[in-house]
């Protein structure tokens, strides 16, 4: 038997999904990506640079970043917060970056530029997915 | 320079203010006015925060 066609609607829905899903995805690994995948430059650049910059200064200011440490819940809270990055994050830690020097007095706001930047991005996140949805401009 | 508490804490300020300003406003004049209102609510509101810790430890 031969199967009816998709209607207008249905596949609106399924390229709504799959616009969404990417622009998530890409905005989860590299900060503002996603708002490039819709088209929503100016948001994308702002992103990409005040995240990017934010992390980098908190790296120059002797922060660490904090690996997979499921031991307790603050270490799963603090690896979340820096891991929030994306692929920035992914990428200094593997090459060994950002081991923090605890005895600089800038530690501290080191890990705070760091933990902010990874947060800030998952609030990017949320951003792009409203954008895809369709729930503001 | 860059370790200087004052200095960080204005390109926190305005970093963070420029990433939020972005996610909550889509017009250039609205824009500049919620940023200069998150950036002076964030220097103003820390400089306040640091004179009320001053007496701390008691």
């Amino acid at each position: 038997m031969e199967q009816a066609p998709p209607e207008a609607g249905q596949v609106h829905a399924e390229v709504g999904f799959v616009k969404t899903l990417t622009a998530c995805v890409a905005g989860a690994l590299v900060p503002g990506l996603g708002h490039a995948v819709l088209q929503k430059w100016d948001r994308a650049i702002v992103f990409l640079g005040s995240i990017s910059v934010m992390f980098a200064l908190g790296l120059r200011l002797e922060g660490r970043l904090f690996g997979p440490d499921f031991t307790d819940l603050f270490s799963i809270l603090k690896f979340v917060a820096d891991a929030g990055s994306g692929l920035l994050y992914w990428f200094c830690w593997l090459r060994g970056l950002g081991v923090g020097e605890p005895s600089s007095y800038t530690y501290d706001f080191g890990n705070v530029f760091v933990y902010v930047a990874g947060l800030l991005n998952m609030l990017v996140v949320v951003d792009a997915f409203d954008i895809a949805m369709g729930r503001k401009r | 320079m860059i370790g200087d508490h004052f200095v960080l804490m204005l390109i926190f300020s305005f970093l963070v203010s420029l990433v939020f300003t972005f996610i909550a406003k889509d017009r250039a004049k609205e824009r500049v006015k919620y940023f200069l209102f998150l950036l002076a609510s964030f220097i103003l509101l820390s400089i306040l925060a640091g004179w009320l810790m001053y007496p701390l430890p008691l």
